[in-house]
């Protein structure tokens, strides 16, 4: 199981992985999405960050679910 | 004793909207959000050029993503026909990520402008009330 995680998260930092591309993405849509709830810099600032890391989490939590759910049944 | 006027002056919700198609972040700016307008055109429009580089300059192209990434503004219009020329000189590799990748750019950042579209209509139909916070 450890030998699996390690290999999932080898493959997710490699350089030749587009899913790199996945990182602007996210910060521009949690800045967008933030700029049309709040109108002050200081909050639209603090809440994309926090968006931004939700969700980085979240699919990175879901990925690693599938890959196990992947290898193991 | 005095009436409420039955036009009030001021910009168009309607007008906002149309806008904020032709140019992201033209609504906002119609509505005199200057510093959101420059952001959301910067955001968005990058988004898009991003997209289109990534992708190899062929993912404008006529598939249920279109409808999407049509939303990013008239720009698209002219993607969608330097992607036409781009796909004759060289063919689609329909299976290369990295052309999937610039395909998700172009349709967020035509979502995303959905968005910001909305976004500026609603600030001037329903204009948020000032509390005794914000006066």
């Amino acid at each position: 199981m450890g030998e699996a995680i390690a290999g999932f998260f080898a493959h997710l930092v490699s350089l030749s992985n587009p899913l790199w591309l996945y990182y602007p993405l996210c910060a521009v849509v949690a800045v967008v999405y933030k700029a049309t709830k709040f109108d002050d810099a200081r909050k639209i600032a603090l809440g994309a960050l926090h968006f931004f890391v939700s969700v980085s989490l979240g699919m990175l939590g879901l990925g690693l679910a599938f890959y196990l759910i992947s290898r193991y049944l | 004793m005095t009436r409420a006027p039955l036009f009030l002056p001021g910009p168009s919700p309607v007008i906002a909207l149309v806008l904020g198609w032709v140019v992201p972040g033209g609504g906002h700016a119609y509505a005199g959000k200057w510093g959101k307008a420059l952001l959301f055109f910067v955001l968005i429009t990058g988004l898009q050029v991003a997209g289109l580089v990534i992708g190899g300059g062929t993912v404008v192209v006529w598939r249920l993503w279109l409808f999407a990434q049509v939303c990013a503004g008239a720009p698209t219009l002219a993607l969608y026909q330097l992607s036409q020329y781009f796909a004759i000189h060289s063919p689609i590799d329909w299976a290369d990520r990295l052309h999937e990748m610039g395909t998700l750019y172009t349709a967020v950042a035509g979502l995303m402008n959905l968005l910001v579209m909305m976004d500026a209509y609603l600030r001037l139909a329903y204009p948020p009330r000032e509390t005794e916070e914000d006066a």
